[in-house]
């Protein structure tokens, strides 16, 4: 590991000042940050920890605004969270595919999103929550919705000095489903993640989200699936032409992991079945 | 019941409490004052010649104390690359620094030009002739060529009679094999009995396939790491995390000209080593030679990312098999062409090739392996080197014979496998073991025989056979005047062999297993002992232990007769006294009393000494049923059971002696299913457990473990190595229950969801 420089700002304005200078990173929970030190992937001259700058963490709901989600909420109490099991299960799914219990207590939502790993596992769930992103920096405050934070891998919209702060949630699911295409029962990396989402009137589907992971430079939501669906009452037809929609929307590197084409068909299977296990939870 | 107290059974292990508690000393924890920290300089290119070395940035940079290239290494043995790379992470030179950020630091500012030259990965590729040869070798023919050469030769070499024609009409012959010479050989290995071809001539049915199973790494848990500290004198200490003290004292001393009585070597508590853990090269010399340049302690530790680039993994091979038997279910040949990815080093493993035989009697064999030239780490031992890869090969092609003459699995190989006095293809007779009796116990207990599956299940079964290594070890036994008895030995713990020394020793001076303590000393003070590999400590330090106490015995009753002015005829141990036989009344007198009465004798304290080095070792079994579920639509594998029976002679600690087949059985699952090193142009793409994937709990169900017990005849009471022969059938059982359960066969390891999706699609499956 190189040497830095550590900061411990005690509020955000600092806290974005410090991290607007070059070569300065944010630690977080730091479990991907320490581990790129180590290798030497990242060498950042300053370290600016979030821990000390209070209400950053912890997760509040309420029944105008839904819930809301600290940037530095650890993972671990994401995946727990009884209103987001309840409410966004997907996201809570999510949270619990990521390393082990050890790495889910000490990393933080805002830094899986913020690393901008297009493989997250969290950031599926956030995609058919239709997050909003709270974004601090002491110039002021913005929000930008999930689904246009990424620009690419390791990419983001936001500038330097940027601080994401909070999720907010505010529709709540009447069913959602997360699957993450792996080899390893845990302790994986996401080959592939499909969350989807999905609000019932009886049989009707009224709304439905598909967020798709590890499947394209940035997470993405396939919207021509979802459109498939809207209006509609499921069958296994109607299915079938949704996985085929969303794998028609990924667009997957071939790596080590495995091939594209074996991503584009693992789109196409385990969207059918997020989207059934999904339904099945929204009419259960 | 047993008739023995102390060995037979579960008891605690002696290191159960260090472990545990974390007061264990492994490498890393030593810590001598003044302690450098050295850092090996790797090579950023798979194959590249060297064009200049400049180290003048690294040696400006404060706190930097030394580096080191092969012009360092008196013997020229090869510690560093000089004029070529051959691997991605092949060492080039080594700093010491005050700091390890420094010493990292210094090793990214020597600067290595490179003229960069073709790469070559693929087995199969390296010995076309369009490959680079990679360390000049000479060509070898293949097996049809190699067989006319040698009669052409033969017939040339008989100077009386005209052979001239017959000599002319075989070299037209070589001419039909154009293809059949072989390119970056680094070793070869033949065996033969019988004729093949006759076999497959009068079998009803052959069976030919490739397989191909993929170079895996060891991952014990503790990268590779040593101290060494050479003082004014030259003595040189290494504290050495390996498997084998003595041999790595050995390899010091004759590659860098250093006295053998010169170097110590403490072995510190092992992380694990499955045959990994032997070489000398790789962090003891460069610990060694940086600590003589700077007259200081340096600590030399890998990093796991080094343990994958510049370990000594187990090679990947190919191997082509083709098996002939009869309709009713008569094994009548098996030929074996192999090829084994060396990478930079010369063929370890090759001559397990011979594996392929397995456990039956096969009339006709014809083996032939070579070890092949890649742009890889070099490779060595792992857990039963070589026979998982050619068992593998072995068990799935039995599979597919069961199933075109429509036999049962475990009924075919119960029917061809050997017994007691039957010919071993190209191997002696066969002695008594427990073959049948092993597949018998795990069938039944697997509930073989009435087993059902639901749609997408499947059952599979394979039996791996190995036989545990024998060599020289001293054991010192001395009893103290407290009536405790304390072992000394210089052979390394493996996983329960210090306890296992402890219950024999116990068991014959009649002493509780608590009363026993055990002390490994270092090169310096302890006797020889042969390297804690290959399955040998339980077999050879068992009866080296067992001798000890036998000669501590003799020396008990020797004290009692001159004690109690008895014959040595009337007395017996017994439960840590000496008895004088149908004394009435009873007559005793304790261990302790007697090791104090001894300090006061001509004869001098109770010291038992054992020393042995050889004796024949019993091959053992392995038997392994799984049944396993596929997702046909994302090509995921669940085990849903794993049974292992093994036949392990006698077991001395039944706990210890299961947490080896477990251990062994779910290695071979992980090397089935998952693990597998990759490489391209640039080198190995994975090398981290990100990317290299070992199982955890939740992979796996337990395993079901099933203690078999066929003594061997020169075994302590009987018992076998156990460390290896459970890994060895596990690839073959998962690849059965897959093939079983999808109706598809996947020849090449690993059993990855991809490769079962494309496997059902090519046969027209589809997902």
């Amino acid at each position: 590991m190189k040497g830095f420089e550590f900061f411990e700002p005690t509020t955000l304005a600092e806290a974005s000042r410090l991290f607007a200078e070059e070569h300065a990173q944010l630690l977080a929970g730091g479990t991907d940050l320490v581990i790129g030190m180590k290798a030497l992937a990242e060498t950042p001259q300053s370290v600016i920890s979030l821990q000390n700058i209070p209400g950053l963490a912890g997760i509040t709901s309420d029944a105008d605004n839904g819930i809301s989600i600290g940037a530095m909420t650890k993972v671990r109490e994401v995946e727990l969270s009884v209103d987001i099991q309840q409410h966004h299960t997907a996201l809570a799914e999510g949270a619990s595919e990521i390393g082990s219990i050890q790495i889910r207590n000490l990393a933080t939502i805002g830094g899986n999103i913020a690393h901008a790993s297009p493989a997250a596992d969290t950031v599926a769930g956030l995609l058919v929550a239709d997050a909003q992103v709270d974004i601090a920096s002491a110039d002021g405050e913005r929000t930008v919705s999930i689904d246009e934070l990424f620009t690419g891998p390791g990419q983001t919209v936001l500038v330097p000095g940027e601080i994401i702060t909070r999720f907010r949630l505010p529709n709540p699911a009447s069913g959602s489903h997360y699957i993450k295409h792996k080899i390893r029962e845990v302790m994986d990396l996401a080959f592939i993640g499909v969350a989807a989402a999905v609000n019932l009137d009886n049989a009707t589907i009224t709304d439905a989200r598909i967020g798709l992971a590890a499947v394209a430079p940035t997470p993405i939501r396939a919207t021509e699936a979802e459109n498939l669906l809207k209006g509609n009452e499921p069958t296994a037809e109607l299915l079938e032409q949704v996985g085929e929609a969303a794998a028609a929307a990924s667009s997957p590197i071939s790596d080590l992991r495995c091939s594209a084409e074996h991503r584009k068909e693992m789109v196409d299977v385990l969207t059918r079945r997020t989207v059934q296990q999904a339904l099945g939870r929204a009419s259960g | 019941m047993s008739e023995y107290t102390v060995v037979g059974q579960t008891v605690a292990r002696v290191d159960a409490v260090e472990k545990v508690t974390g007061a264990a000393q492994y490498g890393a924890d030593v810590h001598p004052a003044g302690m450098l920290y050295g850092k090996i300089v790797r090579s950023k290119q798979a194959h590249a010649n060297i064009l200049s070395i400049d180290t003048s940035e690294a040696e400006k940079l404060p706190g930097v104390r030394a580096i080191i290239t092969q012009d360092d290494v008196p013997s020229g043995r090869r510690v560093f690359a000089t004029d070529k790379v051959l691997y991605l992470g092949e060492p080039l030179a080594a700093v010491a620094a005050t700091d390890p950020d420094i010493a990292e630091e210094a090793a990214e500012l020597i600067k290595i030009e490179y003229e960069v030259l073709p790469v070559v990965q693929d087995v199969m590729e390296a010995i076309k002739p369009s490959a680079p040869l990679l360390q000049g070798d000479a060509a070898k023919d293949g097996p049809n060529r190699r067989e006319i050469s040698a009669q052409i030769r033969k017939l040339s070499r008989d100077k009386e009679n005209d052979h001239s024609d017959e000599i002319s009409k075989l070299e037209a012959e070589l001419e039909n094999y154009p293809d059949e010479v072989y390119y970056n050989i680094s070793a070869e290995s033949h065996s033969e009995a019988g004729d093949v071809e006759k076999g497959f001539a009068e079998s009803d049915v052959v069976v030919e396939d490739t397989y191909v199973i993929p170079r895996v790494h060891q991952t014990y848990m503790e990268p590779h790491v040593s101290v060494a500290s050479a003082d004014s004198s030259g003595k040189v200490t290494v504290w050495a995390s390996t498997q084998g003290p003595f041999a790595i004292r050995s390899g010091i001393a004759g590659t860098l000209g250093i006295p053998l009585t010169q170097i110590n070597v403490i072995g510190t508590t092992m992380g694990g080593g499955f045959g990994g853990r032997f070489g000398v090269i790789i962090t003891h010399v460069p610990a060694v030679l940086l600590s003589q340049k700077t007259g200081r302690p340096v600590r030399v530790q890998m990093t796991r990312e080094e343990e994958f680039t510049d370990g000594r993994p187990a090679p990947g091979c190919v191997i082509k098999l083709k098996t002939g038997a009869t309709n009713d279910g008569r094994i009548l040949a098996r030929e074996a062409l192999a090829f084994w990815d060396s990478g930079s080093v010369s063929g370890a493993s090759i001559g397990s090739t011979i594996r392929v035989r397995g456990v039956y009697k096969i009339p006709n064999l014809k083996v032939d392996a070579y070890g092949v030239h890649t742009n890889k780490s070099g490779t060595a031992a792992y857990r039963a080197p070589g026979a998982p890869q050619a068992i593998f090969a072995g068990e799935c092609q039995l599979d597919e014979i069961a199933e075109r003459i429509g036999m049962d699995p475990v009924k075919f190989r119960l029917m061809n496998m050997r017994e007691e006095g039957d010919e071993v293809p190209a191997g002696g007779s066969e002695p008594k073991v427990g073959y049948k009796e092993t597949l018998e116990a795990v069938a039944d207990a697997a509930g073989w025989w009435d087993r059902e599956a639901d749609e997408n299940q499947g059952w599979g079964v394979a039996v791996g056979d190995w036989t545990n290594g024998c060599g020289p070890g001293g054991v010192y036994v001395s009893v103290h005047e407290d009536g405790s008895v304390r072992i000394f030995h210089g052979s390394m713990d493996i996983t329960g062999t210090d306890t296992a020394i402890s219950q024999i020793i116990a068991e014959i001076l009649t002493v509780p297993y608590e009363s026993v303590t055990i002390r490994r000393g270092d090169t310096d003070s302890a006797p020889y002992s042969t390297g804690s590999g290959g399955s040998v400590v339980t077999f050879t330090m068992g009866n080296t232990a067992k001798l000890a106490a036998e000669d501590a015995h003799r020396r008990i009753l020797e004290l009692a007769s001159e004690r109690l002015n008895m014959n040595v005829d009337n007395l017996e141990l017994r439960d840590g006294e000496v008895h004088v036989i149908s004394a009435d009344p009873p007559k005793s007198i304790s261990l302790g009393e007697l090791a104090a009465y001894s300090l006061s004798t001509t004869g001098g304290p109770i010291v038992g000494k054992g020393s042995f080095a050889r004796q024949s070792s019993t091959p053992a079994l392995a038997a392994q049923i799984a049944k396993v579920e596929v997702d046909p639509d994302t090509g995921r594998t669940r085990v849903l059971k794993l049974v292992a029976s093994q036949d392990v002679g006698f077991a001395i600690n039944p706990m210890a002696v299961e947490g080896q087949i477990e251990g062994g059985t779910v290695q071979g699952y992980a090397w089935a299913m998952m693990e597998e090193m990759q490489y391209g142009e640039e080198g190995n793409i994975n090398p981290g457990f990100v990317d290299y994937r070992v199982p955890t709990s939740a992979d796996l169900p337990t395993v079901e473990s099933i203690i078999v017990e066929v003594p061997a005849p020169n075994g302590p009471y009987g018992a076998k190595g156990v460390g290896e022969p459970p890994i060895t059938p596990t690839l073959a059982t998962m690849a059965n229950a897959v093939k079983d359960a999808i109706g598809v066969r996947i020849n090449e390891l690993p059993i990855k969801p991809e490769k079962v999706i494309d496997a059902l699609k090519n046969n027209g499956h589809g997902a």
